[in-house]
């Protein structure tokens, strides 16, 4: 029986490889209608940074990026709302190995230099929001892991403040220009690179909140409710 | 005046979702008292906007497409957002009486909410095959993390089954997405199907296609990928359920929709459609049957969904290689048969939430007597029990009706077998937990009595529900209205 389920699995998997390996061939061999990169680089002028794919992702499909970082706080929202305690902390996390210790102090200002070099870069280069978010909350896992005691994140206002922060700005800009009479995202011309950088930085903040919250909330659950009918 | 108020509906759930996040249970209810108003007004205006005037493109950020996003405001799509204003309304005015303000993880609901609607928006309006994609990843985190809210291991499992089902049906979505950029190399829908029609592109492949249809069929929870549907549904809070079962199945089910019609015709094919077909029919009666079997009020009443949800992948066959017509005609009884759904089961969760509060258990059998105690709740359920049949004048009853027709006309008889055993078996469960409320159990007279506007609300959706059948013509008429998409 276990035989024929994992003979299965195995036809089924080599027949969705085959077919999207025909389905790849089929598309390269033809050029596609629309020359989208062309497009892009005759407005790049216009976005107001000079990456690409800031642009893409700040100015002409603002609009994906604005939800994804709405998918962002709710997975965040998500996570500490699993936590049930006062301060997300916990005790049995922490050490006091020195040598880590030690480390860290060298690694954490580094890690935040690079994070503010990842930020700016976006501008003209692979970087921006993301990666430098991701560096971020990276340094704080680091920091929990090794002991440092983290207790300022607790499920509060603040934390809350600091996961809604990036989002929150992003949506002020997109409206401000619906207000103006345009339409919803569209920034006002010549403001587009300043309103993108403070767009990117604010975003960098809540991202990593967001991941940082994820990482340090997930173990943390006491009370329960139990199902609609049922006794406590 | 539409582009404030196509500004105002995008913002407001979004912005929400932001003040609800920052205060407490108590003060989040009020708030959102204040933005359910101001979303049912925008909304409200918008279908009028567009009843009047007809459809429109929006482009976001003001980028045309194929570089930027456009958003695509026709007559079904603003019927749907005026049905989710309706059904989430409903929804959160009962959920702010219905749950708990001192427990303190509740405060989390009403983020989860707005997301939940402003995602809802997103996929009725998307015109971009990506920005559709998005749209589904916020209903579904936000479907997931009201699932898991505060549950115990039992409300996690289904909630962490829930979110595998839907990933995994977001990345094969994802995957054909990917596939149909690269063959076509833009992400708007209305230039894809452009292409197609026009010949540039010959058709090549069905592969792309059909991968975006197991995906959307899997978040749909279409027979036989529908295993995570009844613990999702059964064990989130009443309210919940009512949003996920009335809403959240829709909007994928609606992308799936929208690519059949708009690329079916040139990358489907009659197999692929009659099989679709027949998973539908096979979930209509096997849902049924097993909502018949189940000892929890609200695992019958998820189970129904299963069944109601198969009704839906009709439109596959009866769109496909038919007249315009009979393809007209199918839509139309789809559509109407996704309104009177979401109508009917938002009250029959609510119902059943409002009877498994007062007599203190989740079993159909723990119901005896309550028919003595809370006529009303039991008169709602009811009352979406006969649209879920399909009886006259219900709006369930109106897109039977049509689908019948479509049936006929096309020739495929053998979906109105389908149709009628799906009709008797609702009749049979529908029934089931009546007798149960009927049986005069005299050791039990200790009743929870809920507040009166958690009685009114189911009754107020049944009776739309119920309605719907004798106001079709001119819901059908909003949609069927002219799109002037073509000076775009």
């Amino acid at each position: 029986m276990r035989v024929l389920s994992v003979v299965t699995m195995t036809a089924v998997c080599l027949a969705f490889a085959g077919l999207l390996g025909l389905a790849v061939w089929h598309i390269a061999g033809s050029p596609a209608p629309v020359n989208l990169p062309g497009l892009l680089a005759e407005n790049l002028d216009a976005s107001g940074v000079e990456h690409p794919i800031t642009a893409v992702l700040l100015n002409f499909r603002s609009y994906d990026t604005l939800l994804e970082i709405g998918v962002l706080v709710i997975a965040g929202i998500a996570g500490i709302s699993m936590a049930k305690t006062t301060s997300l902390e916990d005790p049995d996390l922490r050490t006091s190995d020195s040598l880590l210790y030690a480390l860290q102090r060298w690694f954490v200002p580094l890690m935040l230099v690079l994070a503010g070099y990842l930020l700016w870069a976006g501008s003209d280069r692979p970087g921006g929001a993301f990666q430098a978010g991701a560096v971020l909350a990276a340094s704080g896992v680091m920091m929990r892991l090794g002991g440092i005691p983290m207790d300022f994140l607790r499920p509060g206002v603040l934390l809350r403040l600091g996961l809604a922060l990036g989002f929150t700005v992003f949506l002020l800009v997109a409206v401000a220009s619906a207000l103006a009479g345009e339409v919803f995202l569209a920034y006002p011309a010549g403001f587009a690179k300043p309103l993108i950088l403070v767009i990117e930085t604010v975003l960098t903040f809540s991202i990593a909140m967001v991941l940082l919250a994820l990482f340090v909330s997930a173990p943390v659950n006491r009370a329960q409710e139990p199902e609609e009918g049922e006794h406590e | 005046m539409t582009l404030w108020l196509m500004a105002g509906l995008l913002f407001t759930p979004l912005a929400w979702a932001v003040l609800t996040l920052l205060v407490d249970f108590r003060k989040g209810r009020v708030v959102t008292w204040l933005g359910i108003l101001v979303q049912v007004l925008v909304s409200l205006a918008l279908w009028a906007a567009v009843a009047s005037d007809g459809g429109f493109y929006y482009f976001l950020g003001g980028w045309q497409a194929p570089l930027g996003i456009e958003l695509r405001v026709d007559g079904l799509a603003v019927t749907f957002v005026l049905l989710t204003a309706l059904v989430a309304a409903a929804c959160g005015w009962h959920a702010s009486v219905y749950l708990d303000p001192g427990k303190s993880w509740h405060r989390y609901f009403w983020p989860l909410f707005w997301f939940l609607w402003a995602g809802l928006n997103v996929v009725w309006l998307g015109g971009d095959l990506f920005n559709l994609y998005v749209g589904l990843e916020l209903i579904s985190l936000a479907a997931v993390g009201l699932v898991a809210l505060g549950g115990q291991a039992a409300a996690l499992r289904a909630a962490i089954r829930y979110l595998m089902a839907a990933l995994l049906g977001s990345l094969a979505y994802l995957l054909g997405v990917a596939l149909i950029y690269g063959q076509f190399g833009t992400l708007s829908l209305a230039d894809v199907t452009a292409l197609l029609s026009d010949g540039t592109v010959a058709a090549g492949q069905t592969f792309p296609l059909v991968l975006m249809l197991f995906g959307l069929a899997l978040k749909t929870a279409l027979f036989p990928m529908h295993g995570w549907l009844p613990p999702a549904h059964g064990i989130a809070k009443s309210p919940v359920s009512a949003l996920l079962s009335a809403l959240v199945v829709k909007a994928s089910f609606y992308i799936a929709a929208r690519l059949w019609l708009d690329l079916g015709g040139h990358l489907g094919g009659y197999e692929l459609a009659q099989l679709i077909g027949v998973l539908g029919g096979l979930a209509v009666i096997w849902g049924s049957w097993l909502a018949f079997r189940q000892t929890k009020l609200k695992q019958v009443v998820a189970y129904s969904s299963v069944a109601q949800i198969g009704y839906l992948f009709l439109l596959f066959p009866l769109t496909w290689g038919v007249t315009d017509a009979i393809s007209l005609q199918a839509q139309q009884g789809i559509t109407l048969q996704v309104i009177s759904h979401a109508l009917a089961k938002a009250a029959m969760f609510l119902a059943a939430g409002n009877l498994i509060m007062s007599v203190g258990s989740n079993r159909v059998d723990a119901l005896a007597g309550v028919s003595r105690f809370l006529p009303f709740s039991l008169f709602s359920f009811g009352l979406a029990g006969v649209s879920l049949m399909g009886l006259p004048p219900t709006g369930g009853f109106a897109a039977k009706w049509l689908l019948l027709q479509a049936s006929l006309a096309s020739g495929q008889w053998w979906w109105l077998g389908v149709l009628l055993a799906g009709g008797l078996l609702s009749a049979a469960y529908v029934f089931r937990v009546y007798q149960a409320s009927f049986i005069d159990n005299t050791d039990t007279d200790h009743f929870f009595h809920p507040p009166k506007s958690l009685e009114v609300i189911p009754l107020i959706l049944a009776l739309l529900s119920l309605g719907l059948g004798l106001v079709a013509e001119p819901v059908l008429s909003v949609m069927a209205l002219p799109f002037e998409g073509s000076s775009r």
